[in-house]
Formats: structure tokens, sequence, C-alpha cells
């Protein structure tokens, strides 16, 4: 019984809740960054997607991010393929050179927090279901334009990870009985950076790099404007979600009704058949006629409140700094 | 004369990281330098460590491998081609000549870049070299390894980054990905860099430092590149734009009270 919260074939992995903190080298970091700008120069889409590699340390619950490589956007379908075999060349490749080439994960870009699609969804579980450790890193550039380094940890919570594996879309059961809100689909991770000494070394050495000053702009840009208007589409989807509930609602009273009549309608024949003295008619079952319509999939409004919710985050940050800002711009012009 | 100029953060990062990892054999890795040529100047931008083996008497690399991982890397980072190699620590020698020499078949000058890993003047000196023919035609010729000036680079996503380990390496805690500890760092960096120039004009004023036309003039720059309106406009000004903010903040307060409200429907269909 699919409804009910717990399948017996399926216990509780140890391991799925074992990693509580997440160390990323910051070699990793600027890789991450350079591949996006890098794609952002070339297309204007900053939508980039790779692979993390690292291990795992299971003392001390933590998960380490040693290394990483760039994935081709899969527009093409060739692209695909050539991933694929980029993936398994690296895997092969990097062995020869000592460094960790198990993968832990994989790492995407963000524009203003769209990234939380089904597709996330899948590939977040994919990874997953092969090493349950498995993280997925999410990286804004354009929070990191504006000042402020923004690289975040997710992976799908256990009740939603067990339920993904049974059902590709959710019904509002099923939801219920795993208790399953837009809150707790995703996991966030804590991130850390954390580098060995001698690139500690190498960061003083470059610290010659020019100043970044991109922190302190004033929050009169368009970034406030766009996630505006991202939270109005967001607020679209889910009023175009409530009025298919109603819809479906609606249907579903129908049908009984209909169910009702034609049993009413039956029974009142029969009634006129007794007094007639002929045999009366079977009783069909008429539930088999009108089969109730199917339960509505609750997995994309889930991901659209969640990415809602996300954008609700994003913009209290964006305001709560921006109002420092406004007052330390006022006591310079003051 | 040529400049060279590099993002070199993730190369050389690359070169540290391989050099932790090498076999204890070997004194020092290799590694093969992407990136591409921009009117006279070469950008690295990525790199790639290579196997290879080497005693004091003989070198052997891999180059099947610098070959094949080469292809990929460009089949996946489209504009990058290979513009040189780079190794560990500072020796240059017959060996470096060698390898260098294998590169030269894949692109016209490559660069040569070493980072001293080993600290031989108790810092991490990073060079790059290209390779010059001298001796004499017909008789013993060679090639010196000239160093080359470099600039490091890095696009503003980077320059962020790097702030961002800035407090990391002193003090290994790591900073948190909070955007308002960010803020605040931030503020207290300004904060000291103008406490700095505040002393320094103080010195001046009373004397006890010489001072400096040049310092003066930019000090000068800064102070008049703070617009000049009158009281009223700023506060106007910052007024709007506080009650633009604020709204938002509501907005965002009654979407978040809708969206609870929402998932409630899931108890009830």
């Amino acid at each position: 019984d699919l409804s009910s919260g717990i399948n017996a074939e399926w216990p509780l992995r140890p391991g799925f809740e074992s990693i509580q903190c997440v160390e990323i080298t910051s070699q990793v970091i600027m890789k991450i960054t350079r591949h996006s700008q890098h794609e952002l120069e070339k297309q204007l889409d900053p939508h980039v997607n790779g692979v993390l590699l690292g291990l795992i340390n299971e003392n001390k619950g933590v998960l380490e991010v040693t290394h990483c490589f760039p994935l081709m956007n899969n527009e093409i379908d060739e692209d695909i393929e050539t991933n694929r075999e980029y993936q398994l060349e690296m895997e092969r490749s990097l062995r020869l050179v000592n460094i960790d080439y198990q993968q832990v994960g994989f790492y995407q870009s963000t524009y203003l927090n769209t990234h939380c699609d089904r597709n996330f969804l899948e590939n977040v579980f994919v990874y997953l279901e092969e090493m349950k450790e498995a993280i997925a890193v999410i990286y804004d550039p354009l929070k990191t334009k504006l000042g402020n380094l923004n690289i975040r940890a997710f992976k799908l919570s256990l009740p939603a990870f067990r339920l993904y594996r049974e059902e590709k879309d959710f019904t509002a059961t099923m939801l219920k009985d795993n208790s399953l809100t837009f809150e707790n689909l995703f996991k966030e991770i804590p991130v850390m950076v954390k580098n060995s000494a001698l690139t500690n070394v190498l960061l003083c050495e470059i610290d010659r790099i020019q100043e970044s000053t991109a922190c302190l702009t004033l929050p009169t840009s368009s970034y406030l404007e766009k996630s505006m208007q991202m939270l109005l589409s967001g607020l679209d989807e889910v009023n175009q979600d409530l009025q298919k509930i109603n819809l479906h609602q609606r249907n579903v009273y129908k049908q009984q009704q209909q169910l009702l009549q034609n049993v009413q309608k039956r029974k009142i024949e029969n009634a006129q058949r007794e007094k007639d003295g002929l045999n009366p008619l079977p009783e069909e079952d008429f539930s088999k006629q009108f089969k109730p319509p199917p339960p509505l999939g609750r997995l994309e409004p889930l991901l659209s409140s969640n990415r809602i919710a996300a954008h609700c985050e994003m913009i209290e940050e964006h305001v709560r700094n921006g109002i420092g800002k406004l007052y330390l711009a006022d006591s310079f012009m003051s | 004369k040529q400049w060279y100029q590099r993002r070199v953060v993730i190369s050389a990062g690359n070169v540290v990281d391989n050099f932790e990892r090498r076999e204890d054999s070997n004194k020092r890795v290799i590694g093969t330098l992407l990136g591409r040529y921009d009117k006279g100047t070469v950008i690295i931008s990525e790199s790639f460590a290579v196997p290879h083996q080497e005693t004091d008497e003989e070198v052997s690399m891999d180059m099947e491998y610098a070959n094949r991982i080469g292809e990929l890397q460009k089949k996946v980072n489209t504009n990058l081609y290979t513009v040189g190699w780079y190794s560990s620590g500072i020796v240059i020698n017959e060996h470096s000549s060698l390898i260098h020499a294998f590169y030269k078949c894949q692109c016209p000058t490559p660069v040569h870049l070493t980072v001293d890993t080993q600290f031989k003047e108790q810092k991490m000196k990073i060079n790059t070299h290209i390779s010059l023919p001298i001796g004499v035609k017909g008789g013993s010729e060679g090639c010196i390894f000239t160093p080359v000036q470099y600039t490091v680079q890095g696009s503003e996503a980077e320059q962020v980054s790097l702030k961002f380990f800035n407090g990391l390496k002193l003090n290994k805690k790591s900073p948190n990905f909070n955007d308002r500890e960010q803020l605040l760092s931030n503020c207290t960096d300004m904060l000291s860099q103008l406490n700095l120039v505040l002393d320094h004009v103080k010195k001046v004023l009373s004397g006890s430092v010489v001072p400096d036309k040049e310092l003066g003039r930019q000090l000068m720059e800064v102070v008049q590149s703070v617009p000049n309106l009158d009281t009223d406009t700023t506060t106007n000004m910052l007024n709007s734009h506080m009650q633009d903010l604020l709204a938002v903040e509501y907005l965002t307060y009654l979407t978040r009270q809708q969206l609870a409200i929402n998932a409630r429907i899931n108890q009830v269909l």
C-alpha cells in the first residue's frame, strides 16, 4: 500500500543522515565560478553544471569535495553521449594522478533560484540512489556578482527520497501520510570552505588581485525587479494550480452526483418492474462506468512553492542588507 | 616584448593540489596549461595534471594522456587550447627542456609556469618563462628559459570569491556564507582602510610625515567623488529607496503566509 509511509523493503539507511557538513576547497569554488563566467561570456546563458569529486569522512560526518570538472549543457543529444564518455574518461584519468575520483554529487548554477524544477529533482535522486551521501551544490552567479559568494548544498530529505523512489508524481494523500511539505522537500547542508596549508600560502601570494567592492553596491539595481518578477510568475503558477484543484473537485462532485442519480433511477425502475411482475434488473455497479478522475499530481506545485519560498528568502536577505547599505550611504552623503 | 597575462589562481591552485597528491618518488609534478591567445597576450585559464616520472638520469611523461585529456578538455571548454605547461619547484634543467620540446609540438610558444612549493625564497614564488634558442648556429645550440612578466587577473565573481577566502587564510575557521556576515566583514575592512587614511592625514597635518603630492591628489579625488547634492534631495532619494525596500519586504511576508495556507490544501484533498 503506497499511501502508507514506510515501505518495508526500504529500511532506514543509516548513511542517509550521516553527513552534517560539506567541506569544499577554494580550488573547487574557483573552478565553478570560472566555469560559470566562461559560459556567461560565451553565450549569455549562465546555466552550467558539472560533477563534484571528493571523499567521505565518516568519522566526522563530513563530505569533502576536493575536485570538480565541468560538463556540457545537454542541449543536443550528442552532448549527452559526449558527457558520458567524458565522465568515464575523466574518472580513469584522475585515478592516474591520485585525484579523488569518486563522484560525490554535482554542481549547478542557478538564475534567481529557478534551478528548483523537475530536472533538478531527478538529478538529485539519481545521484542519491548511487551514493546515499551525494549532494547537489548550487552556485548563484548573480548574487556573487553583487558581492556575496553564494554556494549552498542540498539533498532530498529522507521521506521525499523514499516517496520519489516509489512514485514519480505525488498525490495529496501520500504527502499527508509522509508529512511532506514544500519546506522539507530538500534539506540544506551547511557548507564550509577548507584549504590545505599550501593553498593558504598561495592565497596569500596572490593577494594582489584588485579588491572587489561589489559587496557595497546600493540595492537599487535591477536585481530586485527581476526577483519580484520571478515571484509574480511563481504566484501565477500557484493560482493556476488552485484553479486546477477547483476544477478537479467540481468534476469529482459531478461524477458522484451522476452516480447517485443512476443508482436512484435503477432503484425506481426496479420498483416499477416489481410492480409489473417482471424480474428486477441487476443493480449494476455503476462505479465501473464512472471512473473517478485521477488524483492530481502534487509534485509540480510542491516544487513551485519551494521556489517561491526560496525567492522570498532571497528577497528578504537582499532587502535587509539593502537597508543597512542605504543608511551607510546616508552617513556618507550628509 | 610581450606581456603574458593569466588567471593564475586556478592554475597555481592546481599545481599545489597536484604537488600534495604526488607519489613520494617524484620530487616534482607537471601538467598542461590551457588558455587562449588574445592579441599578443596569453591568457591561462585552466590546467590539468599529467602523470610523469623523473629521476636524476631520465624523465618520462605520459604524452598520450596529455593528448587525450587535452582533446577532451577542448571538447568541453571549446575555446581553450594548450598554451604551455607547469611544474612545481623552481628548478629548470635539461628535463624541463625535453618536456618543453614536447609542448612545442602542441603550440607555437609554450609558456612554462613554475610554482615554488618548497619555498626556496621564503615564499611561494610564481614565475613564467618562455624558451628562446641561444647558441651558435651550426655549433652548440641550446635554449634558455627567459622569465616573462605576468599579471594576475580575475573576473568580478572570482574577485569576490578571493575576498571571501581572505579571512580564511589567516585563521583556519571558515566564514559563513551568510550575506550579512560578508557585508559586515566588508564594512570592517573599509573602516580599517579609512582609519589608515585618516591616520596618515593627521600625521601629515601635524608635520611628522612628508606630504606626498600624488597621494594628496588621489585623496582629493576620493573625497570629491561623493556626489554633492543638497540634503533635501539626498533625504528624498534615500527615503524613497527605503520605502521601496520595505514595501517589498511586506509583500514577501504576505507571500509566505499565502504559501503556508496553500500548503494546507494537501491536507484537505
